[in-house]
């Protein structure tokens, strides 16, 4: 499929620019963005699946997050390998997934994603007050350096960890929408009945999908937490990380393999790097340019930026309505 | 032959309104069966029912040797009773191609064996052209053949087929019936649901006809049109002491 060969050059030239971002420049602050670039790509890649693909939007995918931030917090702090952590992570992502997923993935509507933020919250009140995690105060990881304690003096490694985890989840996502599941869930969310009429057990497929989905975002937890070396619910649970999150979706295209990459370098180069400049002085004026740019996507190009363009190319193709019987009829 | 498919004392209550109020039906194996009945009288809750889309309130669903009442909607099309529906649900965002093989993916679970069998099956019902168009922008007609080959997609032993020449031109009905004898020749069982009794005529032996909620008639298609239930249920009771003169 030339699509897919499409797909996988492009990511290889991301790579190769990437790799040598990160051994060419020295600037860490940029590296720093480049490392948050990636890391929101990844998270916004993991919530497209349940909530791009499968059409359940969330509006507290940090729980997820906060799984493997936590992990780290708990097991490094403990004296375990950090390498540890993105199992404990994963496990216990699965088991938050499953145990939040299956009564709420089969609401509708705008029932889900009220869901979701009720979730959250529960999840960010429990983590207040369980005494081994530390409660209000949460962790901070001890100052090391190397590949056994996954911490480094210069953020180029930081980098690259984080290339490693974008390339996986693209290659997952790329799987996902050449599969039985990616299917399924296109389907379900364009029509869960016509769905089920076809043998789609709607529970089955999505709860599969949002397991694999806070898989992904609890290796960005982890990485998250290596990075910072400190983890407390305002940063990993509040609710402006799981909006951040979905804005970075929607504002790159739903249900799109590109789109949360595209969001995500919105979302670094506006909020965070128009923050470097103007955000010091404690106006906010990022916020507002961040803020209207947000508004001015979802008013113009609902589809987002990909969405757009995916658009666009299928009208050139003619796969869509009008256009392909204006070119039969010429 | 033998019976596919048995309903007896199918009921269903939607709050105060009973909407099936025991409906019997019986669907040879190998046949097309008609269901039919005036407006209102309960053929696509019958529909729904059988399928799983909605769980009877009573009655029983025999398929084949199972009893198959109440069970899941998706646990259903994967015993192999496929449908389509009189208001079409065509998956919006996905091509012809996708949506069909969605259905392949039932018993295919790889997706170039999905794709090449939903190729065939758009091949059967002539809907190859169009296979990379999107399924909200077919006309009426290609979106009703669109359901049948996702349902056929799915290897049914049955497929339910509900109104599937509603708001077609007499061109495109001809087509459709040409369709269905095809699909017969498959090998596959059809219970369809029409209003319009003509369409059915020549291609069901066998009809169902139910109203208000049950069952009033099963036998041969031409002793339907014949049957004084039937046409009372259609047209009314005759007015009492109806000379035949006396209406303004």
């Amino acid at each position: 499929m030339s699509a897919t060969r499409g797909h996988l050059l492009a990511l290889g030239a991301l790579v190769v620019a990437l790799v040598a971002v990160a051994f060419g420049v020295r600037d860490q602050v940029t590296l720093e963005l480049v490392f948050t670039f990636l890391l929101y790509a990844v998270l916004g890649q993991s919530w497209n699946w349940i909530s791009g693909y499968a059409g359940n939007i969330s509006f507290g995918h940090a729980i997820f997050l906060a799984c493997g931030a936590y992990a780290s917090g708990v097991l490094v702090t403990a004296g375990w390998s950090p390498w540890l952590a993105f199992v404990a992570a994963a496990l216990a992502a699965i088991v938050l997934a499953v145990v939040t997923g299956f009564p709420t993935l089969g609401l509708r509507g705008h029932y889900f994603s009220i869901a979701t933020i009720a979730v959250a919250a529960l999840v960010e009140a429990c983590v207040r007050v369980v005494p081994w995690l530390n409660g209000a105060n949460g962790f901070e990881l001890p100052i090391r350096n190397g590949w056994s304690a996954l911490e480094f003096a210069g953020k180029t490694n930081y980098v690259l960890l984080a290339l490693a985890l974008f390339v996986a989840v693209q290659l997952a996502t790329l799987a996902l929408e050449r599969s039985r599941l990616g299917f399924y869930l296109r389907a379900l969310r364009a029509n869960y009945a016509a769905a089920a009429s076809v043998g789609i057990d709607e529970r089955r497929w999505k709860l599969l999908a949002f397991a694999a989905s806070a898989v992904m975002a609890s290796a960005a937890g982890v990485l998250y937490a290596q990075d910072t070396l400190f983890v407390d619910p305002p940063s990993v649970l509040a609710l402006s990380v799981s909006i951040d999150i979905a804005l970075i979706g929607v504002v790159g295209g739903l249900g799109t393999l590109w789109g949360p990459a595209a969001g995500a370098l919105v979302y670094v180069v506006l909020a965070k790097g128009v923050a470097l400049h103007l955000g010091g002085s404690g106006k906010g004026y990022d916020l507002v340019i961040y803020g209207a740019i947000i508004c001015l996507i979802a008013a113009l190009r609902p589809d987002g930026i990909v969405g757009t363009i995916v658009k666009a190319a299928r009208r050139r193709r003619g796969t869509l309505g009008a256009d392909a019987f204006a070119a039969e009829a010429a | 032959m033998s019976a596919l498919l048995t309903v007896s004392g199918l009921t269903k209550q939607f709050g105060s309104l009973r909407a099936l109020d025991g409906v019997d039906l019986c669907v040879e194996a190998g046949r097309l069966t008609g269901l039919i009945g005036p407006n209102g009288a309960g053929k696509s809750t019958a529909f729904g029912c059988i399928a799983g889309a909605l769980k009877p309130s009573a009655g029983s669903v025999r398929y084949g040797e199972r009893e198959i009442a109440g069970l899941p909607y998706h646990r259903v099309a994967r015993l192999g009773i496929g449908r389509t529906y009189q208001i079409v649900q065509t998956f919006a965002d996905m091509t012809v191609l996708e949506a069909v093989t969605t259905g392949a993916l039932l018993h295919r679970p790889r997706l170039t064996a999905a794709t090449a069998h939903a190729e065939e099956i758009l091949a059967f019902v002539g809907l190859d052209a169009k296979r990379h168009r999107l399924g909200s922008a077919l006309t009426i007609a290609d979106k009703k053949r669109l359901e049948v080959a996702r349902a056929l997609a799915t290897d049914p032993a049955l497929l339910l087929l509900d109104e599937v020449m509603a708001g077609l031109t007499p061109a495109e009905c001809r087509d459709a019936v040409d369709l269905l004898r095809r699909i017969l020749a498959r090998g596959v069982t059809i219970l369809m649901v029409e209003h319009v009794m003509e369409v059915l005529m020549p291609i069901a032996e066998h009809v169902v006809v139910i109203a208000a909620g049950k069952t009033i008639f099963a036998g041969n298609a031409r002793a339907a049109v014949r049957d004084p239930a039937v046409i009372e249920a259609y047209l009314g009771a005759p007015l009492d002491g109806d000379d035949g003169e006396g209406a303004p």
